[in-house]
């Protein structure tokens, strides 16, 4: 178990429940100031949170693939059969 | 392809018109939007980007469209479709798995254990590089299907928390806690890959 003292006053463990809220920009703006403040100051949180920030932004940039061949055809078919 | 003067015609419109038999109006909104749903059915699908999960996330998508097509007249007026579509889809992959359901390892770690797993407290690996595409596409197929679902609606389709709440019937809180446990998940799985790099 690690130690935890807190960084501008919050813990890490209270850090690390705001995190995604934080990359989002839904904190409130005191919250966001005191989390802002944590992560100055704590390099775990800090590194933690870029580790998320690299996963959501490789995320957001995966290509939208196209349909596989056929599921559209199946897919028009399927609904006309049906009608 | 969608023709050029589709934009112009609103999913409000569409389903408007589908209510009323239109199949053509229906044809339309199958093609805007087949792709962002088949994306969500892959997503929900049990087995993950393989081949049996790509077999499940076509029959869901022809149900889904189907269960619209039925439900055009109930749908309540919003500017995209889509998610309503995506609930119903959700609905849909639910009645799949229910029978397969079994408890969830992972539902019970805690917010610590999943933040250690994605690397809380030692250096980071962004010093490699950003992931790749094929890293993230392999790291989510090993994802759980409620993972990737909330990941789909929240960071691939851009939904809002409340969007993407009506798609999983679900509070917004329990939303956002989702996404949370989701993303570290998922930048656990992309740490674990890059050990074996």
């Amino acid at each position: 178990m690690e130690t935890e003292r807190p960084v501008a006053g919050i813990h890490c463990g209270e850090v690390l429940a705001d995190l995604t809220e934080h990359l989002d920009a839904r904190l409130g703006p005191e919250r966001e100031r005191r989390v802002g403040e944590h992560l100055d100051g704590c390099e775990r949180c800090r590194s933690l949170r870029e580790e998320i920030a690299a996963a959501v932004c490789a995320l957001r940039e995966l290509p939208d693939e196209p349909l596989p061949p056929g599921v559209e055809e199946r897919l028009l078919a399927s609904l006309t059969m049906e009608s | 392809m969608v023709e050029a003067d589709d934009a112009r015609i609103s999913d409000e419109t569409l389903i408007g018109r589908t209510a009323a038999g239109d199949a053509a109006a229906f044809g339309r909104l199958v093609r805007r939007h087949q792709a962002a749903v088949y994306r969500f059915a892959l997503a929900c699908s049990p087995e993950g980007a393989e081949k049996i999960a790509e077999e499940i996330a076509e029959e869901i998508l022809q149900e889904t469209f189907r269960a619209a097509r039925a439900a055009a007249r109930r749908h309540r007026d919003e500017p995209s479709a889509l998610p309503w579509l995506l609930a119903i889809a959700r609905q849909v992959a639910e009645r799949r798995r229910t029978h397969s359901r079994e408890p969830r390892e992972a539902d019970l770690a805690s917010l610590r254990e999943l933040a250690r797993a994605a690397g809380w407290g030692e250096p980071s690996r962004l010093a490699g590089g950003a992931p790749d595409a094929h890293a993230v596409e392999s790291a989510l197929a090993a994802l759980l299907p409620e993972d990737r679902e909330i990941l789909t609606l929240c960071d691939r389709e851009y939904f809002t928390v409340d969007e993407a709440a009506r798609v999983a019937d679900a509070s917004e809180a329990v939303v956002r806690a989702r996404l949370h446990r989701a993303r570290l998940r998922l930048a656990a799985r992309l740490r674990e890959g890059s050990h074996g790099d």
